[in-house]
């Protein structure tokens, strides 16, 4: 897991630094004070400073009493191009930047106090550096928030009339129509791929893999728990109470919907994350407990990262010049992940792939993470 | 002696040495050169022997006299000289012992007409991986051979990442600290014969002699481990550093190539300090090379020579890179006692001499010899290379390395050689040296399983230019 831009960490800097308390102060105020020392207080964000363009490193000092995020910005556009985002009060933390031409200004957003503006400073010249971020407000991901939550639950709907009859089938020792039915359910879960942790423990027992328990366990459930029983020949009366158990907790989830809520920060985290899992379970092959699908699997959570970055699209495209390269790296996997389904509708398992096949896909899903990966900064909320 | 290291500056371990080009010429053989600095030259392991009292010393006539300048030279007796091959300057780790300790060899300069890699004596550390292109036309090849040049270039130099700042994760992975050091990096690109089919439009120009590397009787290639469309051979002072370049690149051209097999690799300090690295088999490994100093011995035995037997123009600059990954069945060979093991090989393995205990660096006369009753006839260093006009074209620039990746399947060491070798042309060299080798006494104790051929491109000669320009435009 992730950690998330809480405040709390703050809470664990500031004991950390009363505890070294000693060594801070002979630090900032022995003979030798640290070059570029910028002191923040309760009321000012930093004084005029002086920097030619290249590699600088700044020593935030935090004289306020309270905890903070210290960003340096661009006074025009307000984008940000570098940030300490745990200023423990009482604390001096190195902020590294490769200064470019052009002007800055430090932004202070302390605890329990209105955002301060230090002074406008101008670097010099015609050089490059570290770029600016235009920072993604809260209010800016509400909405997309909104609209994912009603797909999910749309979804939801959907994935119990899918999982109603592979129960029922289930149910009535109908194992070969069961097969049929498996399938189609299980990509319907998949293109939910967003909401793992929104869906906590219910996730285990819907779609848990057997990796940690072993395929013995009495306490694995869920889709790949039939999938292993249907393709490994078990007979009818072993599976029969897996069908209705999917059920249930598919129901439960669904009837728990409209309560759960979905974190901001994990918007934009998922894009990435969930062709991360692709790649690590589906594309790998591990997740294949017999019906040799997960290629199918790979097109779903394609489907989901789309959404996902349907409904992000107006966050995500004014901040980011790479967008389209995501779209025609997910574009080039679907294709050549729908190669691999044949003609009556069956699918290469991974382990049946040439090597050219797997190495393509590889490396279309591969260079689409790396289109992927800054999108969960560039999305994380901001103040 | 006017030659100078091609590629210019300090490259490591070809800037000292000096050898003469005129020895070799009365030799008539492989270079044979004597140390010229004395205090390069450590202790022998052994006491020397008078030149020309050993009981074997009918090998020697015609060099005599050069040995016996070294051995009057150095105060240590270092009879045969390890440190001063001609082409084989003291282990450059030995030079710059500190820096490589550190981490922190100079950059070997990037830019030049032949690629800075090839020449060197090996480094401590190396990575051989090939690749397969994944890239979907000419346009995206030609893309992706820019962006190994890019990363080439920076990584080779050394220096600062840029910072991705708020706007992404970082753009280096720092696994060797905020600040790149180039630490000796030098980065081999080559090609192999399937990049020459129908993707790209390049079969018109495939070199003349490049093709898929055909099993010999005694290989065992697995195919898994076998060919590629391209490699890239990182080397330097470091294992992280090298780790770190194939890493990089990795991540900087996911869609355009994938990779296919790879190997680590590793040369140890000499021991004695001041000879020539072992292999697993406890033999000093590759101590009779070409001159690399020498452009005249470079242009006939290394660089491929355009126009040529067919050679298309855009390979000037370039070499024939062959790779062999070969197992060595250690526990089968710790079993051999000493005589025969040294038989096979045809020398000591302990102070690397030859069998008439005359030394290492001065080329054995077979012709004293002609019914192998010293050195005999089936002696790897007398198959591989018999000394003979006929064969001195053969002569390949062996580059190897150990690997060391743990266990097979019932618990033997998985141990061998990384095996590179560079060339004019394989079938002229490596092809027909490996060919007389074939069902040679070491067979049964090696396995050959996998590696290629490639050639390695020529070199990237300024900012403007990149890898391959001259075969895609």
């Amino acid at each position: 897991m992730r950690p998330t831009r809480l405040l709390a960490t703050i809470a664990t800097t500031a004991a950390l630094a009363v505890a070294l308390g000693t060594g801070l102060t002979a630090c900032s105020s022995g003979p030798a004070e640290p070059a570029n020392l910028i002191t923040m207080t309760s009321d000012t964000c930093g004084g005029p400073w002086h920097a030619g363009p290249g590699w600088t490193t700044f020593q935030l000092r935090n004289g306020n009493d309270v905890g903070g995020e210290i960003d340096l910005t661009d006074p025009k556009t307000g984008g940000i191009y570098a940030e300490v985002a745990d200023f423990g009060p009482q604390t001096t933390t190195p902020m590294r930047i490769d200064l470019g031409s052009g002007q800055y200004r430090f932004r202070c957003l302390f605890q329990d106090t209105d955002p301060m503006l230090g002074t406008v400073v101008t670097v010099a010249g015609n050089a490059a550096g570290t770029p600016a971020q235009l920072g993604t407000p809260f209010n800016d991901l509400v909405q997309p928030a909104k609209t994912y939550q009603s797909y999910i639950e749309a979804s939801l709907k959907t994935l119990l009339t899918l999982v109603t009859p592979l129960s029922n089938d289930l149910q009535a020792g109908h194992l070969a129509a069961a097969k049929r039915d498996w399938l189609p359910a299980h990509l319907q879960y998949q293109r939910l791929g967003a909401a793992y942790d929104a869906f906590g423990d219910a996730d285990d027992a819907i779609d848990g893999r057997a990796d940690a328990i072993g395929t013995d366990s009495p306490d694995w459930t869920g889709f790949y728990r039939i999938e292993y029983g249907l393709w490994h020949g078990q007979p009818a009366s072993e599976l029969k109470p897996f069908g209705p158990k999917l059920k249930s907790d598919v129901a439960a989830l669904l009837a728990g919907w409209p309560q759960q809520e979905i974190e901001l920060i994990d918007l934009g985290l998922r894009t990435h994350e969930i062709i991360e899992n692709a790649l690590q379970f589906q594309l790998s092959g591990h997740d294949d407990y017999g019906s040799g699908t997960t290629l199918a699997t790979t097109l779903a959570n394609i489907d989901g990262d789309r959404e996902l970055l349907k409904v992000l699209q107006p966050v995500i495209a004014p901040r980011y010049q790479g967008l389209p390269a995501v779209y025609e790296w997910e574009s080039r996997l679907q294709a050549d992940l729908l190669k691999e389904r044949g003609p009556s509708g069956q699918w290469t398992p991974v382990a049946k792939l040439t090597t050219a096949e797997r190495q393509q896909l590889d490396a279309d899903c591969g260079e689409l993470l790396q289109a992927l990966d800054p999108i969960p900064t560039i999305t994380e909320p901001r103040n | 002696m006017t030659d100078v290291h091609p590629s210019g500056g300090a490259t490591p371990g070809t800037s000292q040495g000096a050898p003469d080009d005129e020895a070799s010429a009365v030799a008539g053989m492989a270079p044979a050169t004597p140390a010229t600095d004395a205090t390069d030259a450590p202790p022998a392991p052994q006491a020397p022997r008078e030149p020309g009292a050993g009981r074997r010393s009918f090998l020697r006539g015609l060099v005599g006299g050069i040995a016996g300048g070294v051995v009057a030279g150095g105060a240590a007796g270092v009879a045969g000289g390890y440190a001063g091959r001609a082409g084989q300057p003291a282990d450059p780790s030995v030079a710059a012992s500190a820096a490589a300790a550190n981490g922190t060899l100079p950059a070997v300069p990037f830019h030049g007409q032949y690629q800075a890699g090839i020449l060197p004596v090996p480094q401590r550390h190396s990575i051989v991986a090939s690749f397969d292109v994944t890239a979907a036309s000419k346009a995206e090849l030609t893309e992706l051979f820019q962006t190994i040049t890019d990363r080439a270039r920076f990584l080779t130099a050394g220096g600062t990442p840029g910072l991705a700042g708020v706007s992404g994760p970082p753009s280096d992975s720092g696994i060797l600290g905020p600040v790149v050091p180039p630490d000796g990096l030098t980065m081999t690109l080559g090609v192999g014969s399937p990049l020459f089919d129908d993707r790209f439009g390049l079969a018109a120009l495939k070199p003349a002699h490049l093709g898929p590397m055909a099993p010999f009787p005694n290989d065992d290639l697995d195919p898994a481990q076998t060919g590629g469309d391209l490699v890239l051979q990182f080397s330097a002072g470091s294992p992280d550093t090298v780790a770190h370049a194939l890493r990089d690149v990795a991540r900087y051209t996911r869609g355009g190539m994938q990779v296919n097999w790879r190997m680590n690799g590793f040369n140890s300090p000499p021991r004695p300090a001041g000879t020539v690295s072992r292999n697993f088999l406890g033999f000093m490994d590759g101590v009779a090379n070409p001159d690399v100093t020498s452009a005249t011995e470079m242009n006939k035995l290394v660089w491929v020579q355009p126009g040529a037997k067919g050679e298309p123009a855009w390979t000037a600059g370039g070499s024939y890179f062959v790779v062999r990954l070969i197992r060595m069945l250690v526990e089968f060979w710790d079993r051999v006692d000493l005589l025969e093991q040294e038989n096979m090989f045809g020398r000591r393995r302990d102070s690397g001499y030859l069998l008439d205990e005359m030394g290492i660096s001065t080329p054995p006369d077979y012709s004293k010899d002609p019914t192998g009753e010293v050195i005999p006839l089936t002696a790897h260093i007398r198959v591989a290379n018999p000394r003979t006009a006929a064969t001195a074209s053969s002569q390949i620039l062996r580059r190897s390395y150990s690997y060391d990746r743990g266990i097979d399947d019932v618990g033997n060491l998985d141990v061998g050689l990384l095996f590179t070798c560079f060339q004019q042309d394989v079938t002229r060299q490596f092809a027909a040296v490996q060919t007389r080798l074939i069902d040679e006494p070491l067979v049964d104790y090696i396995s050959p399983f996998g590696g290629g051929y490639f050639l390695a491109l020529p070199g990237v000669t300024g900012s403007s230019d990149y890898f391959g320009r001259s075969l895609l435009t």
